[in-house]
């Protein structure tokens, strides 16, 4: 029996890019999984959680627990920041609670984010897949210096047959969920300049791993009228084309 | 207050000056402290092992303050406890009053930004003099002009100085260097910051590059030190570790060009150094701070590394926050010190990405520092109503599957009413109008991904051998073979000059020096220095003026003549205690016969060190001379090079207030 992998798909994934979720399952299949999703699944509170709303935060986070604790085998999330989310920042949210702190430590030690999984549990090293032509990739913050995962994604990338790929700078694309609203004219400030890195490398396409920053991205881009777009991650390895949607 | 702020953010995004001086100068250091990094091996741990000093510290602060205030006192320093800014400043005020100053010399202090120290002097009737031409505060920890470009401080420099308007940093620096030179020589009072201060031994440890952190600590008859309650380390060997990383982090040096490590004020025997030293030592809320969640605030060491690595504060600069603690540090320490209902939307000036956690030289949390905050902001301010609201029903929705999945339906029906192009949404309403001023938004989904979902048999799997990992570059030690060699390629780094040289040639080697720079007055360190007494013999056989820098004690005109008198040295001539290899450092020390200020006020700098005395390390002086030199001198000054700056759009100058060349002359068989 192939083993049981749980997918957290992501509010933003499944209410906004579903795309990227079945080309996650499918990436994740290819690697010899079976893949699961506990349809009770919602969000894991990190909207709340970074606007400093850490009561609403713990009740999506308890529903997250309670949710996924019912469930077997590795969680695969297609997402650096809800991955850093439970893994570091439910511990901040639980600090000493007896009872919550513990299950979300459980539930930590469960999870990997999508790349993460594929090359330090699933051993892939040719994960399939095809593209023609450069590729930018962006290294989303809570991904890269959140969680430490920086060489999987790129060495995922790099076995795909045709791509070029080219890493952007470790630098923020200026999303920070309500920050984007917030303080939108800092925001923007800080787009420009990764536009302008994404255009300097002349990629055709930016991957990253984080639907949020990319979504970021790619819509500036689309306001911009540029031919430049995103892809996640699991997109490009599933052979989806580019284009979050 | 959020308001002001959203509007200085504006004008800054909007200044051209602004955005050209930021761009010029951020990622420059940024890459610089990383630069100055790979030279340390293993700077991650050092960094851990700063993190749990500093963690000790603040941790059982009160206790520390008590040790290090008594050691103060039996140094014969005075210690005063301010609990406020305004007492802080009242401090400052009754010590000038007592000694009736006119004129105060200062040097740049964060904590004088904080308690308002400039305004409450001016309203005092006391004149400070400092760097701060353009009445506005440092817009930078560490780098006050890193807004202006080298056009605006010359326009500052020809309003407020009669300058005559020249965009040559050079000639701006030597004119500073006249200016303020005047400044130094006859205020009565040098006030300074801190960068730590040593429990064990009482020791004070001031850094800088131009000097005059040099000149205020010793050259007026009183010296008053400000500094944070929390800026203390229990040894002196945890100093020699700071002391590793806060250059590295600030301005990507090794070690800055000086480091005063000052002990007690004028000892009997010193020719020179104040007479009177207090130390105010601050809370203004930092005491608060302990035991709760932002307690790890308190283990800055105000390198400024942060700010420079935020992309942020690249884009809005220092004055957009409105504090005198910028960028993510700032934006936690404002909040907690001055008021949250104040300061608290600072916070939320960030996106969270981490970079300021990464630079931290002592690994501060910031991201998490920053959270918190928000989470005290949003319990004390009203939040906007579209936020409130939006999270709470946000919430109540995600707790519950069925309304998650209603509302994606509901969320997908009115994404078909708004105007799309190319498939995706080009205007939301208010309040996220905000984001598609900007950027376009994706249109929700008909079919969300759950609605997709169906389970699969597997297919047959794509396994293989994991590559292997990508070679970690070599680090980039310089291979020296030997101390000697090392504090050689150190020294001539910094830009410092090195003869080597035997014990017989000194007289020929120096005096040839100085005649090649037509030096007729020379201050030196005495006759009794064994190896400077032939040199200074063959020297005043020749007709040169050797000036041995006694000062008389108390303040007046008897000083600031004799001052002005050792001005006119266009050289001074010192030994050295000791030679520090890895940074290529000399180490001076304050004595009978050894005048300080003839490492300072001279444009040149001559410094006889025998080979012997060359340590690897601070840290190794520091233990292998049982700490005896810097407890036995009133000041120890660590020299690094010639004193420079590179305040003016990041190029570097030298000779600002200190010495503009030095030249060692290592002696081998010494």
């Amino acid at each position: 029996m192939p083993e049981i992998v749980q997918l957290f798909a992501t509010c933003l994934v499944d209410s906004l890019f579903p795309e990227v979720g079945e080309a996650t399952m499918e990436v994740v299949e290819s690697a010899g999984y079976t893949v699961s999703f506990a349809a009770d699944q919602t969000c894991c509170g990190q909207p709340a959680f970074n606007a400093g709303y850490w009561e609403e935060a713990r009740r999506m986070a308890q529903h997250t627990i309670d949710v996924m604790s019912g469930t077997i085998g590795p969680i695969v999330i297609p997402s650096g920041s809800c991955t850093a989310m439970i893994r570091h920042s439910y511990k901040e949210l639980f600090g000493d609670d007896p009872i919550w702190l513990p299950r979300a430590r459980e539930l930590a030690a469960r999870i990997y984010e999508l790349s993460e999984f594929l090359v330090d549990v699933a051993g892939v090293v040719d994960p399939g897949g095809s593209f023609h032509g450069m590729l930018a990739y962006h290294p989303s913050c809570h991904l890269a210096r959140g969680l430490g995962v920086q060489k999987q994604p790129l060495a995922l990338l790099r076995a795909v047959p045709g791509a070029q790929v080219t890493p952007l700078e470790q630098e923020c694309c200026g999303f920070g969920g309500i920050f984007a609203v917030d303080h939108p004219e800092i925001s923007a400030e800080m787009l420009e300049r990764r536009l302008c890195a994404i255009e300097e490398c002349g990629a055709e396409a930016v991957v990253g791993a984080d639907v949020s920053c990319l979504m970021h991205m790619e819509g500036a881009l689309r306001k911009s009228g540029s031919p430049v777009r995103c892809a996640h991650l699991a997109q490009v390895l599933a052979g989806r084309g580019i284009g979050l949607r | 207050m959020r308001r002001d702020f959203a509007r200085r953010v504006r004008r800054a995004i909007a200044n051209p000056t602004l955005q050209s001086a930021l761009d010029h100068s951020a990622w420059r250091r940024v890459e610089a402290r990383q630069e100055a990094f790979r030279s340390l091996p293993d700077a991650d741990s050092l960094q851990a092992e700063a993190r749990a000093i500093r963690m000790r510290t603040v941790a059982e602060l009160e206790d520390y303050v008590q040790l290090f205030s008594r050691r103060l006192a039996s140094n014969g320093i005075q210690v005063h406890r301010a609990a406020s800014a305004e007492e802080a400043c009242r401090l400052v005020i009754s010590i000038a009053r007592v000694h009736r100053a006119a004129l105060i010399a200062k040097s740049k202090s964060m904590v004088s930004e904080e308690i308002g120290l400039n305004h409450a002097l001016q309203a005092a009737g006391i004149e400070v003099v400092i760097v701060q031409l353009r009445g506005e505060t440092p817009s930078h920890i560490i780098s006050p002009a890193v807004h202006l470009r080298r056009e605006d401080v010359a326009q500052t420099f020809q309003q407020a100085l009669g300058m005559p308007y020249s965009t040559d940093v050079e000639a701006m620096t030597a004119f500073a260097r006249r200016t303020l030179r005047g400044v130094f020589l006859s205020a009565s009072i040098g006030l300074s910051g801190v960068n730590f201060g040593v429990a064990e031994t009482g020791t004070l440890c001031i850094v800088t590059n131009e000097g005059n952190g040099r000149m205020v600590t010793s050259i007026p008859p009183v010296h008053i030190a400000l500094m944070g309650v929390e800026r203390i380390v229990p040894e002196l060997e945890h100093l020699a570790l700071m002391l590793q990383l806060l250059p590295r982090s600030a301005t990507g040096q090794k070690l800055t060009s000086y480091v005063s490590l000052i002990q007690a004020p004028r000892r009997l025997g010193d020719l020179d150094g104040p007479d009177e030293r207090h130390v105010i030592l601050l809370d203004n809320g930092r005491f608060d701070l302990v035991g709760t969640p932002l307690e790890e605030s308190l283990l800055c060491i105000r390198c400024g590394a942060c700010l420079n690595a935020c992309p942020v504060y690249r884009e809005i600069g220092g004055h957009a926050y409105g504090s005198v603690y910028p960028g993510p540090i700032g934006s936690v320490l404002s909040p907690a010190l001055f008021g949250v209902a104040e300061y608290g939307h600072l916070a939320k000036a960030s996106t969270l990405c981490g970079a300021c956690r990464d630079a931290c030289p002592v690994q501060i949390d910031l991201p998490t520092l920053l959270l918190r905050t928000r989470v005290e902001y949003t319990r004390t301010v009203v939040q906007p109503q579209w936020l409130r609201v939006g999270l709470r029903l946000y919430t109540w929705i995600a707790e519950r599957p069925d309304r998650y999945r209603s509302a994606l339906r509901v969320a997908a029906l009115i994404s078909r009413l708004l105007p799309l192009r190319g498939n995706w949404i080009r205007a939301l309403p208010p309040p996220f109008s905000a984001w598609t001023r900007f950027r376009h938004f994706p249109p929700f989904a008909r079919r969300p991904f759950r609605a997709r979902f169906t389970s699969r048999p597997p297919v047959t799997p794509r396994r293989g051998i994991l590559p292997a990992p990508d070679g970690v570059p070599a680090r980039n030690i310089a291979a020296a073979t030997s101390a000697q060699d090392l504090f050689a390629q150190q020294l001539r780094g910094v830009g410092g000059e090195l003869v080597p040289c035997q014990t017989g040639q000194l007289p020929d080697l120096i005096s040839s020096r100085l005649g090649a720079a037509r030096v007729d007055r020379l201050l030196a360190w005495g006759a009794n220095e064994p190896l400077l007494a032939p040199t200074l013999e063959r020297l005043r056989r020749e007709g040169v003026t050797i000036l041995e820098g006694e000062i008389p004690r108390g303040g007046g005109s008897l000083r600031e003549a004799s001052l002005n008198r050792l001005a006119e040295a266009q050289a001074g001539l010192t030994g050295a205690l000791a030679g520090l290899a890895d940074t290529g450092t000399l180490v001076l020390a304050a004595g009978e016969n050894r005048s300080q200020l003839a490492s300072l006020l001279p444009p040149i700098h001559l410094a006889v060190l025998p080979a012997g005395q060359i340590f690897a390390s601070l840290q190794r002086w520091i233990v292998a001379t049982k700490k005896e030199p810097v407890i036995g001198a009133s000041a120890v000054s660590l020299i690094s090079g010639p004193s420079r700056t590179a305040d003016i759009e990041m190029t570097l100058t030298t000779g600002v207030h200190g010495p503009g060349r030095l030249i060692v002359f290592l002696v081998q068989d010494a």
